[in-house]
């Protein structure tokens, strides 16, 4: 790797940890300029970042804010490469599918959100569908879009049930374990769970990327 | 006493400008159409998914509004909103009980849902009683009238209806609040506008549903400074107040003079964790809310007991102790949060008991001081001073013990080493709390409701499950 080529990576990395949008996209944009693979751009340059950013958040080190302006700008200059690797006829690998959703009669959506902004800059393809969603749509949409994963949020102890719901529902049709469940929101518990047969869950969206990436063998990349 | 301020009414009177602004040129999402109609009718405007207030509206229906509601437990008893005094109840919807003799926790159950209202009944200083637990396995859209119908039977308190969501709560809450002898304008719902500023179809029904059969009921916004609300607090607390008086409009144009209690429920952003339920922005924030719904002449309701700690440590001591001090010096007229825990997701018996005890302290705060002839006691060191030379055998000394001058306390420890060690088996307040709370489930009865009231309200609660099914 020649020196310059370096230093463009770590500007690359550094625009995503510093939740640069416009500067990621102008690097993106750069990086076509100079005829860079754009797989080799997401991989060397702007993954690294949210990498980096995901780790410190980890450690206590890094804020929420930070977390959700790297995914902005990750998902921002993907959006620019995006086109360069059709072009080429090629796809980034995606980790798998996600359908996300807050439950029926819950309103809430930022949680869920993040951690959809989280999977897209990790590499998964995700359909959010928003929030108040009942299990007929969430279901729906996973077979629609042949979806590894379903992730179902709740905040509201009132409406944590629902959850429950859209799993025996998916049991009822037999497609467990095709797809996979994880869930969370705040009060969801490792009881809970258990208790309701769903496949993951994370309190933060940083690990919900890591069970992600579990519940779909991917766990080391 | 002089009510504690953090902000000038130069300031305060910002923030009025500043949620008046919001509400007419910002405006908030609204699509529920019959609402809207109203709104529209009034003046209010449409820009996109939005509906603006006119400040002379919003102006006008605050009037309006009956800002120092009653409600009505009962035993009759009644407590009177902005009558100077500051009530208190209990946190609602929490998910799991916390053992504090096992220092651990469960899901809680439908027993330990009313076991919460039992002990809730017999602690002194909780005056409003709300339907603590939430068992998951009711269904979501049964669960607050569920709660509310298991309070009823055991407590004879004001009882606040559960926070609610949807409009065909309100009327079997209203039918079940008749039965016991309370009217719906004796009784109190709650709902949730959700942040940032938006009434969903389903809250903008519930609020006409509440306006027209004259509920009480708190609009009680929940933002998150940093997440749904402005990081700073000033302008947390001013969109929070433009989330409270947007359906307060609503309500006032339905039924004017309904009444309503300003609240308040602002948590902090822990950027590394999620929400600060018990850090001392919490009281601060409270306390503000206190300051500018009092601007308005409203009884103004707000968090006061809070702790983001899991267990019954210094953590949650010195939180809900801040936190219940500074609103309520503030002048808030009702306090919520007793038996609160980990963020409102827990509760426990203990600690119901242990803010029983902290709400006396507050309550010793609130009262202040007097420098009247009787308290300065001039003469009675005149006369000890030429008698005795102490107080103890003053006949004074022991009316003002009466009086109150002390809040004394049944918790805490106040031995001496030697008691406390040898006779006392070292035990510290917490292992009273649970003591107490054992007694109490134990030993308090609550007066039962007749037979034909249970029925009344099984009834009820099955035709509200047969309108829920339908609707599904």
């Amino acid at each position: 790797m020649t020196e310059d080529l370096e230093a463009l990576y770590k500007e690359m990395a550094q625009s995503i940890i510093d939740g640069e949008s416009e500067i990621a996209i102008e690097l993106a944009k750069k990086s076509i300029e100079l005829n860079m693979h754009p797989l080799e751009t997401i991989t060397k340059g702007f993954v690294i970042g949210v990498n980096y950013i995901g780790d410190q958040f980890g450690a206590g080190e890094a804020f929420l804010p930070e977390l959700v302006m790297a995914g902005e700008a990750m998902k921002a200059a993907v959006a620019v490469l995006e086109p360069e690797l059709l072009k080429l006829g090629e796809a980034r690998e995606m980790m798998g599918k996600v359908v996300l959703a807050t439950v029926e009669g819950d309103i809430h959506e930022i949680g869920k959100t993040l951690v959809g902004t989280m999977l897209s800059a990790s590499g998964f393809e995700v359909v959010d569908l928003g929030v108040d969603q009942p299990a007929a749509n969430i279901i729906g949409k996973a077979l629609e879009i042949n979806a590894d994963i379903i992730g179902m949020s709740a905040l509201l102890t009132t409406t944590m049930v629902r959850q429950r719901e859209v799993i025996e529902e998916l049991d009822k049709e037999g497609l467990r374990p095709r797809i996979k469940v994880m869930v969370g929101g705040a009060p969801i518990t490792r009881d809970w769970v258990t208790k309701i047969k769903a496949d993951g869950y994370s309190e933060d969206a940083i690990g919900a990327v890591k069970i992600a990436k579990e519940l779909v063998g991917k766990a080391d990349q | 006493m002089e009510k504690l301020k953090f902000l000038s009414d130069e300031e305060i009177k910002a923030m009025h400008e500043a949620t008046l602004h919001i509400m007419a040129e910002i405006g908030i999402i609204w699509s529920h159409k019959p609402s809207l109609d109203i709104l529209t009718g009034a003046g209010c405007t449409i820009k996109d998914n939005r509906v603006c207030f006119p400040p002379e509206l919003v102006m006008d229906c605050i009037a309006k509004a009956n800002k120092r509601p009653t409600i009505k437990g009962r035993n009759g008893k009644t407590n009177n909103f902005g009558d100077g005094n500051v009530y208190f109840h209990n946190l609602g919807g929490a998910r799991d009980i916390f053992e504090a003799k096992t220092n651990s926790r469960r899901p809680a159950s439908n027993q330990d849902a009313v076991d919460a209202i039992r002990v809730l009944d017999a602690l002194i200083n909780c005056h409003t009683v709300t339907p603590f637990f939430t068992p998951p396995e009711i269904s979501n859209e049964m669960m607050s009238l569920h709660m509310y119908r298991h309070t009823l039977p055991h407590t004879t308190k004001p009882v606040q209806g559960p926070g609610i969501q949807f409009a065909h709560e309100v009327k079997f809450a209203v039918e079940m609040a008749n039965v016991v002898g309370t009217s719906a304008d004796e009784l109190t719902l709650s709902l949730s506008p959700v942040s940032p500023l938006t009434m969903h179809d389903a809250s903008a029904a519930a609020v006409m549903a509440m306006a027209e059969a004259g509920v009480i009921h708190s609009n009680l916004p929940a933002p998150t400074g940093g997440a749904t609300s402005p990081m700073t607090m000033t302008g947390s607390i001013v969109q929070q107040s433009a989330e409270t008086l947007a359906p307060l409009v609503l309500t006032q144009l339905i039924n004017p003079g309904c009444g309503v209690l300003y609240c308040g429920r602002l948590g902090m952003l822990e950027p590394r964790t999620g929400l600060i339920w018990g850090g001392v922005e919490l009281g601060l924030s409270s306390a503000a809310t206190v300051q500018l719904g009092h601007y308005y002449g409203f009884s103004v309701n707000v968090y006061g007991f809070s702790t983001n700690a899991h267990t019954i440590d210094a953590q949650n001591t010195f939180e809900r102790g801040l936190n219940a001090t500074i609103p309520a010096l503030a002048g808030a007229d009702e306090l919520s949060g007793i038996g609160e825990m980990e963020a409102g997701v827990m509760g426990s018996h203990a600690q119901m008991v242990l803010d029983n005890e902290l709400a006396s302290s507050v309550l010793r705060l609130r009262t202040g001081l007097s420098a009247d002839v009787e308290h300065l006691a001039v003469e009675i060191i005149g006369n000890v001073m030429n008698g005795t030379r102490n107080y103890l055998g003053q006949k004074h000394t022991l009316k003002h013990i009466r009086a109150g001058e002390l809040a004394l306390t049944r918790l805490a420890e106040r031995n001496s080493w030697e008691t406390w060690d040898e006779k006392l088996e070292r035990k510290q307040m917490a292992d009273y709390a649970i003591l107490e709370a054992e007694r109490i489930l134990r030993e308090h009865q609550v007066t039962p409701l007749e037979t034909q009231q249970e029925k009344e309200l099984d009834a009820i609660m099955a035709a509200a499950e047969k309108e829920t099914l339908k609707k599904k």
